[in-house]
């Protein structure tokens, strides 16, 4: 009895590990946006269900892999587009102004999809190699969770070289901390903007690709996995990255295990690690001083 | 203009209000379609348009629409042509009393039609009944609407949860075996229908290895998964409805549960199983009403007529519930040359629908002692890939009439009070 608990146990850390991780990417887009342009993105989750939708749409010419590729570069042309038209009136303004704006576009974009989706869930069907699980006794641990891991790790592996070594992401790295001054400097804040936003959209639309594989497509399907992205940032600190990453794992991990010991409470645990860690640390476990009052 | 890059400080504030609103934002976005002429007579719908059951409503809606416009060509009620008023409840309880109450003291109909979600369905029950207004609930399946709430302006045409239990369990039982294990999904609905099934399977002398209270609107079922795996039943029910069952049973296959452990459920709906990928649609269900009925009356016609109007798919459960609830009213209505809501709730009480309208092969009537609807069960397995059609996606072994599934009316735990 002893020994099954502790085996349920172990399988609900390594699978909450595994939800984490894709509440990490989602999260890492949206606080890339929050850390340099102030906006706290609303419509991250609009743009998760475009990104799963064009995947869809496209993969009975590209096959799955091609939709794959396509979908967030397309997905990050039309946050480039959105960012230019609207969310760039709004830098520099109150932050309530950026919020009520992408409030209303998280609308706009979910009727959007089921005007030109239709408002019944679609089958978006992954290869059946990857549809299965690996073996018998991890049967939750499927090739295509593995994949999944497998490209969270290596999009962050690539978003930090890109921030560490790039000129462009040193610059981002820097507005982050300064911007007035970065721009003071000679550097164009506004491109700077634009592209940190296609890159944080860019994620966003990889996430629903890789989200319609695993759960239904439908409109309404990036209001719930919005939520815990937004607690994993809090969690994990405003203005760090890192935060971010440890923030999702750790709310993932909290929901899996309680899940086992206490199912209906998986979903409020999250809340409680948020309430437990803004009373004890309240900027958050890797927050940076200074950086948000 | 220049303005400063941070002019205002983002506090953690901010944050934690902008996260505490999010959940707020899954409740708003109202529509209205409104065709007002003089001499109509008005007809409310709620149901949620918006939100996770926005495809069932939608489905609701192409069926009211097409009643309307039977009626309409016909002569009308009472001569008078049926004028619709549809509104968004946004699957929120609130929202809905608020368009029930617009509806029936600004607008002033004569009929109210909704909502799917039992919540709703519920509360603006109390809303009609407050206002003496004849009411029909489409999709709403929480026991309670025509039992230990219902009142005497309140019908409804769905199954209650325990007629939908009672149609499957004692197949589930024989064929799949003894051990269940449910996930449920944590509010009303799925609180009665777990307890349903639960009854029927102590009956039966089996025993439940475990129920996952899941919240509405999971996406992520794998910890549930674990647990129920672990607990090695014979048979695993899903009971979430909408997209928490596509999601869950798209894991469930994924996972390869279903090759070693029976899956299966009570409630099924075409929507649902069209917005899996054909690996996920495993097990026996039951469906509330099927679009393929070799042989019955009025069933090809009434799909190729729906056909028309939803740019070719077949009408579903909800389609028929949409139909059946306004065609009710109007029928009605003409039989006893009357609008007044007293008079026509009095009349509906064994009430049967004609042939072209309950469109089954078994007698389908109001009952007068609860008001519920006596329609079958639809008993039968889920099919991978439709056979002469895409959308055929459910293999119907039997239809059980609704007064063989309905525990009678002393048990239902309704009282009806009528106005002095």
């Amino acid at each position: 009895m002893r020994d099954r608990m502790i085996q349920l146990l172990l399988f609900n850390v390594t699978n909450g590990l595994i939800i984490g991780a894709f509440y990490v990417l989602m999260a890492i887009g949206l606080s890339l946006i929050l850390n340099l342009s102030n906006v706290i993105n609303f419509a991250h989750g609009g743009f998760l269900v475009i990104g799963g939708y064009i995947a869809y749409t496209l993969e009975p010419y590209l096959g799955f892999w091609g939709a794959l590729v396509a979908s967030p570069f397309l997905t990050a042309i039309i946050g480039l587009a959105v960012e230019r038209l609207l969310i760039s009136r709004v830098y520099g303004r109150d932050p309530l102004y950026g919020l009520l704006l992408t409030f209303g576009l998280a609308f706009v974009f979910e009727d959007g999809t089921r005007i030109i989706w239709g408002a019944q869930g679609k089958p978006f069907t992954i290869p059946a190699f990857l549809s299965q699980p690996l073996s018998n006794q991890f049967f939750f641990i499927t090739g295509y969770r593995v994949f999944m891991v497998a490209m969270v790790t290596v999009m962050i592996a690539l978003l930090f070289l890109l921030l560490r070594f790039t000129r462009a992401g040193i610059r981002i790295r820097a507005g982050t901390l300064d911007l007035e001054t970065v721009a003071v400097l000679g550097v164009n804040a506004r491109a700077l903007r634009s592209l940190n936003f296609a890159v944080g959209i860019f994620l966003a639309g990889l996430s629903g690709v890789l989200a319609g594989g695993q759960l239904g497509l439908e409109p309404t399907m990036g209001a719930g996995l919005l939520m815990p992205s937004f607690i994993a940032i809090i969690v994990g600190g405003v203005g760090s990255l890192v935060g971010t990453l440890v923030g999702g794992l750790l709310i993932g991990v909290a929901s899996g295990v309680t899940a086992v010991i206490l199912p209906p409470a998986s979903e409020a645990i999250m809340y409680v690690l948020m309430a437990v860690v803004l009373l004890v640390r309240p900027r958050g476990l890797f927050g940076e001083e200074g950086m948000l009052t | 203009m220049n303005r400063p890059y941070h002019a205002a400080p983002l506090s953690r504030r901010t944050i934690l209000k902008a996260a505490a609103a999010a959940g707020v934002a899954q409740f708003a976005a109202p529509f209205v379609i409104t065709a007002r002429a003089a001499d109509t007579v008005k007809v409310g719908m709620i149901d949620p348009f918006t939100g996770v059951y926005a495809a069932v409503a939608q489905n609701e809606l192409i069926g009211v629409k097409f009643a309307a416009e039977q009626v309409n060509a016909q002569g009308g009620v009472l001569g008078r042509q049926i004028e619709l008023l549809v509104e968004d409840s946004a699957n929120d309880v609130g929202t809905g009393v608020e368009k029930a109450r617009k509806l029936i003291e600004r607008d002033g109909i004569q009929f109210l039609i909704g909502d799917v979600n039992s919540a709703i369905a519920l509360a603006i029950a109390q809303v009609s009944n407050e206002k003496k207004v004849l009411h029909i609930v489409s999709g709403g399946h929480t026991d309670g609407i025509t039992g230990k709430d219902c009142h005497w302006n309140v019908y409804r045409v769905c199954n209650t949860t325990k007629m939908e239990a009672n149609s499957v369990a004692e197949l589930l039982f024989n064929k799949y075996g003894k051990k269940w294990h449910f996930i449920t999904p944590d509010y009303a609905f799925g609180h009665t229908l777990q307890e349903a099934a639960v009854a029927d399977l102590k009956k039966f002398g089996g025993t439940m290895t475990g129920n996952e209270l899941t919240p509405l609107g999971t996406s992520d079922f794998s910890a549930y998964l674990i647990k129920a795996r672990a607990a090695n039943p014979d048979v695993l029910l899903v009971l979430p409805q909408g997209s928490d069952m596509v999601n869950c049973l798209k894991q469930i296959a994924q996972f390869g549960i279903e090759k070693q452990i029976h899956v299966a459920g009570l409630q099924q709906e075409l929507e649902s199983l069209e917005a899996m990928p054909p690996e996920a649609r495993v097990g026996i269900w039951m469906f509330e009403w099927y679009w393929k009925q070799p042989g019955v009356e009025g069933v090809d016609k009434f799909v190729a007529d729906i056909r028309k109007r939803s740019g070719g798919k077949v009408p579903t459960a909800r389609t028929w519930f949409g139909y059946t609830s306004l065609m009710s009213f109007a029928l009605v209505a003409n039989r006893e040359k009357t609008l007044d809501g007293v008079k026509l709730a009095k009349a509906l009480g064994d009430f049967e629908l004609p042939a072209d309208v309950k469109l089954q092969p078994n007698k389908c009537y109001y009952r007068k002692g609860d008001h519920q609807l006596m329609t079958s069960s639809f008993v039968g397995q889920a099919l991978k890939e439709g056979k002469s059609d895409p959308e055929d996606l459910f293999q119907v072994d039997s239809i059980v009439a609704g007064d063989k599934t309905s525990p009678p009316e002393s048990e239902t735990g309704c009282t009806l009070q009528w106005p002095a």
